[in-house]
């Protein structure tokens, strides 16, 4: 977006680029990343993380692009060992264990003790890359005193909209926190909840892209997404409202997998995601939060710090599936 | 030479059943990969699960209403547009009522929304508790879709009337009601549970709007469920037995309404209707009244789209690129539309043959089969052949030729039975001519394909570009099979608002919509020339 580039003179410098790269690609190794398709976008992470990993690693990284996290674990299961990825980027703490069942995922073997202390990151088979916390988001330019828990919102008459928990991530965060807030109490609060929601969607964008048209007063973001709004569109009137409850986090993680013809590659990617030029990236391309301490825009240290609260991903696993169904019942009342 | 006359046809045949096997093939190998890689059937134990009857009976409710809505909103403004056929823009509303029931859903939606959404213009006047998504938006969304649609349909019938009915009429000096009762009913009557059977199977296999404004679990259809079941709980044996529960019920209606008969609503006019009531006064005055008011309100969703393009910069421009993408969808739009053509003609050549040997029977088969993919699931179809690419052909799901292919061959399947339903009826009125004479000289498949050709060139054309703007506005098979080295309008769209970016995936709705509604013209003109 910042290249104001001739198309007809980008097409033939990419066909020049590519027919150099095809020469050089006799040597290089390949390394396959099978990742969502936002992350590999032109407004995405993933073009500057390919240049600056390539300038270390003297390789070709491909990134392949599924549908969301769900689509490269579902992928996963389908190809097996004869999947074509060395590494998988892009699956949540949710889905983890699920894709630790699989048995196709090797140990990372990469030292995470730069993770930040918070995470207490002690998993042997995903490497985090950027985690964000969950959040209502609303417009403060019309809302004044948001509510201060979550409990309060759910009592409020204020109109929400959230995603769906099965199937988007944001939607099963807010199961995971009506969980850990309500506990047994839950069915009662999402009928509660149900009182004032004006859509649950299928997606993240659809809900978010509602909100922006003035479709609610709140929406289920992240705290991050007002740093979007200052650093891209310099507006300064979304915010994300903190709950004394603590808010659910999510973190997304990579990890490669048993069946990679390139081990140490792709181990040598994991690393990188965990380094400083790595971490700088992510927060401003993925709008998520870096994972190890590093120097980020002032805008960030506006954003909500919340305490975290929630589930380990064991207890996610076992307990998902009764957890949707009592959504799915107290909702349809 | 009669052996000489029978090898033609059976050359013929096998071109037709080729192209069969072709179409059917899809279906078969995505329920057998399916069905292989869970290793188990569907779960019928979930037959009587509480939640899956309320889907199952949210699915058949909404569906019913949309049906019986479309019908009674069109029936009036039919009427309208055939008593008072000097209505001002009457042939322009009419391409616009095309263009509704082809309207990409995306584009639909995002107007729907911009006008009775929270903020939408219309809504304050709809009070406190209005709220667009549930039953209420998946109503207005399939009535704008599919009553369009049954206007056309309708007043086609109506322009069937013959003159002498209303000589008649007029001589008996028949009141309006009367009229209706004896003039009008007779030729609608046998139409309308056809009409409402192929637009009820339409809304009950319904996707996005569904997805979009349903608004959350009370509002779910077998196709949405199957879309959970398989993509997220990744729960095979569930989605098989949603899958079958709908393929058996919209399957077996449309089978019914085959035996019924085709819905014409695209043929060539057979009217010659110069000779009807000219209505005066007040009765004039209602049907004008009524053709107004549903100019009205089918344009307001559409509309309300314009207002948010004046707040673009117009930086906007340079920043996006949409000349690729637009030219790909083109290309993807035109190579679907011509091998559905060449297929559904293919298709039909057994299947005249057929009905030409007066075997009933066998007509009804094919026809059933060719027009299958019309009830099979999509998303049931898209995510078996993708394991199945997976799973046998490791690694070429992700490259551009493979890619762009399985979207090609899939949406050919797909759009298929539009294909057939448009240049059917034309080459059944040619065989009811000239197949015996046809037949008496021999013709090969070449030359009878030459002689055919300036008969249904019309609704070739006509099929050709209705073909293309539904093959354009397809998002379900690239969402499976599309991968980031290629883009078409409707993905961009998604991509755009998947990433905050709503003042550029509104400037693409309009972008898309344009270009559907040139074709549209397009095609109009075509049909007409």
């Amino acid at each position: 977006m910042k290249t104001f580039t001739h198309p007809l003179i980008s097409t033939l410098l990419s066909l020049c680029a590519v027919t150099l790269l095809g020469v050089a690609q006799a040597t290089e190794a390949e390394l396959t990343v099978h990742t969502y398709d936002s992350f590999v976008s032109e407004w995405g992470p993933g073009p500057k993380l390919e240049q600056a990993f390539e300038q270390q690693c003297n390789c070709d990284l491909k990134f392949v692009a599924a549908e969301d996290g769900v689509s490269i674990l579902n992928r996963l299961r389908i190809e097996g060992e004869n999947s074509k990825a060395d590494v998988i980027l892009g699956i949540d703490d949710a889905l983890l264990e699920e894709a630790r069942a699989t048995g196709f995922i090797a140990e990372h073997g990469v030292d995470t003790a730069a993770v930040k202390a918070d995470l207490a990151w002690q998993d042997k088979h995903f490497v985090p890359f950027d985690f964000g916390y969950f959040a209502f988001i609303y417009d403060s330019s019309k809302i004044a005193q948001p509510p201060t828990s979550l409990k309060a919102l759910v009592e409020s008459e204020a109109k929400v909209i959230y995603q769906d928990p099965r199937t988007s991530t944001p939607g099963q965060g807010l199961m995971l926190w009506m969980k850990s807030v309500y506990g047994d109490e839950a069915a009662t609060a999402w009928q509660q909840l149900a009182q004032h929601t004006v859509t649950v969607t299928k997606g993240w964008w659809e809900a978010y892209s509602m909100f922006l048209e003035g479709g609610s007063d709140y929406v289920l973001s992240y705290t991050t997404s007002p740093a979007y709004h200052i650093i891209a569109e310099e507006k300064t009137q979304y915010k994300a409202a903190a709950f004394t409850e603590g808010h659910v986090a999510q973190v997304e993680v990579a990890a490669r997998l048993k069946s990679s013809q390139q081990p140490e590659l792709a181990q040598q990617f994991l690393q990188f995601l965990l380094s400083t030029e790595a971490q700088k990236i992510l927060p401003v391309t993925n709008w998520m939060l870096p994972v190890v301490d590093v120097e980020l825009p002032d805008t960030f240290a506006t954003l909500v710090q919340p305490k975290r609260i929630g589930f380990t991903p064991q207890e996610v696993a076992a307990q998902r599936r009764d957890w949707i169904k009592e959504w799915r019942a107290a909702a349809t009342k | 030479m009669l052996s000489q006359r029978s090898a033609g046809r059976t050359r013929r045949h096998y071109l037709g059943y080729l192209a069969l096997a072709f179409i059917i093939a899809p279906t078969v190998l995505a329920f057998a990969a399916l069905t292989g890689f869970a290793r188990q059937g569907p779960d019928w134990a979930l037959l009587g699960d509480p939640y899956l009857l309320g889907v199952l009976g949210f699915s058949l409710k909404q569906a019913a209403l949309s049906a019986l809505l479309s019908v009674l909103l069109a029936l009036p403004v039919a009427r309208a547009l055939y008593y008072v056929p000097q209505l001002w823009g009457q042939r322009l509303f009419l391409s616009f009522c095309l263009l509704c029931f082809v309207l990409p859903t995306l584009v639909l939606i995002t107007g729907l929304v911009a006008l009775l959404g929270r903020s939408g213009w219309l809504t304050p006047l709809l009070g406190e508790d209005w709220n667009l998504y549930g039953l209420h938006g998946i109503l207005l969304a399939h009535v704008f879709l599919n009553m369009p649609f049954a206007v056309r349909a309708l007043l086609q019938q109506l322009h069937s009337i013959p003159d002498t009915s209303w000589r008649l009429a007029a001589q008996l000096k028949l009141s309006g009601w009367q009229r209706w009762r004896y003039v009008e009913w007779p030729v609608l009557q046998g139409h309308l549970p056809l009409l409402s059977g192929f637009i009820f199977v339409l809304c009950f296999n319904s996707f996005a709007v569904v997805l979009a404004l349903g608004g959350g679990p009370q509002a779910t259809t077998l196709e949405v469920a199957i879309y959970q079941a398989l993509k997220y709980d990744f729960n095979i044996g569930e989605a098989l037995l949603l899958a079958w529960v709908q393929f058996a019920i919209a399957g077996g209606l449309f089978l019914l309404m085959v035996r019924l008969g085709a819905v014409q609503w695209l043929s060539i006019d057979t009217a010659s209707g110069y000779y009807r009531p000219r209505p005066m006064g007040w009765r004039r005055a209602v049907h004008g009244l009524v053709y107004g008011l549903s100019v009205l309100l089918l344009a307001l969703p559409l509309l309300a789209l314009l207002p948010g393009l004046f707040k673009l910069e117009a930086s906007i421009w340079q920043r996006m690129q949409l000349l690729a993408p637009l030219l790909t969808t083109l290309t993807l739009g035109l190579a679907c539309a011509v091998l559905g053509l060449v297929f559904a003609y293919c298709l039909l050549l057994p299947l005249r043959y057929a009905r030409w040997q007066q075997q009933l029977r066998r007509q009804w088969l094919l026809e059933w089969l060719a027009t299958h993919a019309l009830v099979a699931p999509a998303m049931v179809l898209s995510v078996g052949l993708y394991i199945l690419v997976l799973l046998t052909l490791p690694g070429k799901a992700d490259e551009l030729s493979w890619s762009v292919s399985l979207v090609l061959l899939l949406n050919v399947v797909v759009i298929i039975p539009f294909a057939l339903q448009q240049v059917r009826p034309r080459l059944l009125q040619f065989d009811d001519q000239y197949e015996r004479l046809c037949g008496v000289l021999k013709l090969s498949l070449w030359q009878r394909l030459r002689v055919e050709w300036p008969w249904w060139r019309h609704s070739a054309i006509s099929a050709f570009c209705l073909l293309l703007v539904l093959a354009m506005g397809d998002v379900t098979v690239f969402s499976i099979f599309g991968t980031q080295d290629w883009m078409t309008l409707p993905w961009l769209i998604y991509s755009y608002a998947g990433t905050y970016r709503m003042a550029e995936a509104s400037l693409t709705a309009v972008v898309l919509l344009l270009l559907c509604a040139l074709i549209v013209f397009l095609f109009e003109r075509g049909r007409r020339a």
